[in-house]
């Protein structure tokens, strides 16, 4: 509805030539599914009482094909006043020139409670180019009702409890060939970083700007052969060339066969759609880290919030920023089940297990390599995901595969 | 916009009163190029400018940067030396052409077969023949894909479900998608479903223009089936067929959306043809300068692979004037 409405409101936000005077309009751009109507409506009413001749002009932008839309709306005469985009973009459009520096302003943002991943991805350079907006981690969701049956009282806290659970599961409800312990497809890279992560390795080392892969590391190597050790032990039938979208796990989930997934919050009402009773069913942990008792490192998905070089209403911009880094607003994104890039309250996230889960990780989350080459990357072909297919269907040796995984990141951070 | 270039034909027919033969004679030789001007106008508009803004741009540094802050840099042939002193890009070419190879040989093979089947089948199993290939015709390009992708997953899909009830046990969780070979071996099985129906009936068409008196005639001279081809068919058979070799080596070259729907040119790369490339050059990496060069580098191996036909093309229309 908000796309019809504001779909015919003819000329592009970019205000009047000069600025202070008269009517003006601010154009935002907020993606698909991220902040709640009832957010928008609110902060946008507050935004226009507080500036009696500003018009805010929203517009929701679908993921798929965003990062053409972004390139060709940041490079006009005609681009938004505040932009969301995905954490893993921003170093490629602030390296171009296409943001505001927003450094100097940061403060104005509640920069002392800014979530690490998310700043670190909205820098270039020793510049913050864009603000934490939200941000979400994966988690493991599992049934509790198979877990009992299995005899496995609590929740795993180690990477060895979590084996011997599914040792456990596989003993009680093996027999039926459709079972599956946990469902883990061969190129879910971002449960790899968590295993990479947490050997101490990481996909790149950074100098400055300038970014080295390191997944030929032993902690790297370590991270993938955990990866290989949990596929086989879980007695997954998942693909082993394929990401956790094809076929997407959620439905699979739904089935009712499968005991564990490695997920996000969400992704659990997805697959209670056909199967309603899973959503009681279910609970969920935190990956389990190879240290008892403490959580795996998780890699953060999330956006950044950001304002545009083009952008003709930069000052106004700053001031919608600022209130929407509010913790007034931030608390409703963990009412709403995503972790708040600007605010460290996340008491609304521990009423829900499942969100309680991402909440416990969420301290502990990090980002992919901040340089512009990581968007060619995701917007391209993925060498983690070639390296774990590689690896998996034993086409290519450990050493191999992430030798070459190596070479291909270097290329791509090369430009 | 097409309005303003045929309005002149009147104004040219209108002031014959001088010299009035001479003057005739040039407007009644300008009314053709006239009429057509609409259509070249609009030709050159979309296709040409566009056209020669890639090859300039193939000669400048255009990435994300110089394309916001709006900078021209040449940087003369600096883009084409990266792309050919690049290994993989000869790699990909290559596979590009063989891919197209195979995959115009099979539906060419295959679409003159149905036609061929077409012509003696009853009209009832012809109607039903025809209407299957219009279906699989019709059916939008993602759509299409999607249903390969089912048909092949390693879980769920029906081939692999099938071949196990068949007693193939090996098949439960087969991959299809191991190798390069393998994977692009299901996108050409893909975009044959997808061609062969218009080469079938492009070419049933030109057996129609065939009389039957003729095959008659042939056969009462005691010719074979074959000898009624090759002295009856094929003559009908041969401009079309030149015409549609010509354009599915076109449209198999530039095939882009099924191989990136299926498996964005993997395994590791494996099937990455020449039209992944540009976009991964292109779109993924905001290299637009290095990506129109690829273009070029294209638009030249194909005129390099089909100038032959395009002779041909060029020539049999002349005889057939």
């Amino acid at each position: 509805m908000m796309l019809a409405l504001s779909g015919c409101a003819g000329s592009g936000g970019t205000g009047q030539a000069a600025p202070p005077a008269g009517p003006r309009t601010l154009t935002v751009w907020l993606m698909n599914g991220s902040a709640p109507d009832k957010l928008t409506d609110q902060l946008h009413k507050e935004f226009q009482e507080s500036h009696k001749d500003v018009t805010v002009k929203y517009e929701v932008q679908q993921w798929n094909g965003i990062q053409d839309k972004l390139t060709t709306a940041l490079a006009g005469n005609d681009a938004p006043d505040i932009i969301e985009i995905g954490n893993t973009q921003a170093p490629k459009f602030a390296k171009a020139g296409a943001l505001v520096d927003l450094t100097a302003e940061a403060s104005d943002f509640n920069k002392d409670q800014w979530l690490t991943s998310l700043k670190d991805s909205g820098s270039w350079d020793g510049k913050q180019y864009a603000v934490p907006f939200y941000a979400a981690n994966r988690l493991v969701l599992y049934r509790k009702d198979m877990f009992e049956q299995a005899g496995i009282t609590a929740p795993p806290t180690s990477r060895q409890d979590w084996l011997d659970a599914i040792t456990k599961l596989r003993a009680k409800f093996g027999s039926d060939p459709d079972f599956q312990a946990l469902y883990l497809p061969g190129q879910n890279w971002y449960t790899l970083l968590s295993f990479i992560y947490d050997e101490g390795g990481d996909i790149a080392k950074r100098d400055g700007t300038k970014f080295t892969a390191s997944l030929d590391t032993p902690q790297a190597k370590a991270g993938l052969e955990f990866y290989k050790q949990l596929q086989e032990a879980s007695g997954t039938k998942a693909p082993k060339d394929t990401d956790e979208q094809t076929p997407e796990q959620a439905g699979i989930y739904g089935q009712g066969k499968v005991a564990m997934m490695i997920a996000l919050p969400w992704e659990l009402a997805t697959a209670a759609k056909g199967n309603p009773d899973l959503t009681a069913k279910s609970s969920a942990f935190p990956i389990p880290s190879k240290k008892a008792g403490t959580t795996a490192p998780v890699f953060q998905g999330g956006s950044n919030l950001a304002i545009p070089a083009k952008s003709q209403d930069q000052d106004l911009a700053k001031e919608y920023l600022k209130l929407m880094t509010s913790a007034k607003y931030q608390s409703q994104f963990a009412g709403a089940g995503m972790i708040p890039g600007t605010s460290t309250d996340v008491a609304a996230l521990e009423k829900d297990p499942v969100t309680a889960a991402m909440a416990k990780a969420s301290s502990n989350g990090r980002a992919v390599p901040a340089t512009p080459g990581w968007a060619t990357i995701e917007a391209g072909q993925n060498p983690l995901k070639d390296m774990l297919t590689a690896y998996l269907t034993g086409a290519k040796s450990i050493d191999a595969a992430t030798a070459d995984a190596n070479s291909a990141l270097n290329k791509a951070f090369a430009g | 916009m097409s309005a303003p270039t045929v309005n002149p034909l009147l104004p040219a027919e209108a002031p014959p009163r001088a010299a009035r033969p001479q003057r005739r004679f040039t407007a009644q030789r300008a009314t053709p190029y006239l009429m057509l001007a609409p259509a070249v106008v609009i030709l050159v508009a979309l296709l040409g400018w566009p056209a020669l803004q890639v090859l300039g741009i193939s000669f400048r540094r255009l990435d994300l940067g110089e394309l916001i802050r709006g900078e021209i840099v040449w940087v003369g042939f600096d883009n084409y030396r990266e792309v050919l002193s690049d290994p993989e890009f000869w790699i990909i070419g290559l596979r590009t052409v063989l891919f197209t190879g195979a995959c115009v040989v099979a539906t060419i093979g295959l679409g003159l077969g149905i036609a061929v089947l077409m012509r003696h089948l009853d009209a009832p199993v012809r109607v039903a023949l025809q209407i299957a290939l219009v279906l699989a015709w019709a059916t939008p390009i993602i759509a299409t894909t999607t249903v390969f992708q089912w048909i092949f997953d390693q879980q769920y899909g029906i081939l692999n479900k099938t071949l196990v009830a068949l007693g193939f046990d090996g098949f439960a969780g087969y991959s299809w998608f191991t190798s390069g070979v393998s994977t692009l071996s299901v996108i050409g099985l893909l975009i044959l479903w997808q061609a062969v129906p218009f080469i079938a009936f492009t070419l049933y068409a030109g057996l129609l223009g065939a009389s039957k008196d003729l095959y008659e005639a042939a056969s009462i001279d005691g010719a074979t089936p074959l000898q009624a081809f090759r002295a009856v068919s094929w003559p009908a058979l041969r401009p079309l067929l030149t015409m549609v070799t010509f354009l599915s080596v076109l449209w198999d070259f530039k095939v882009f959306t099924q191989i990136w729907a299926l498996k964005q040119g993997g395994p590791d790369g494996e099937s990455t043809t020449l039209p992944v490339l540009l976009y991964l050059k292109g779109i993924s990496g905001s290299h637009f300068g290095v990506a129109s060069a690829v273009a070029v580098l294209m638009l030249l191996i194909l005129v390099g692979v089909t100038w032959r036909y395009m002779r041909l093309l060029v020539r049999s229309q002349e005889t057939e004037l």
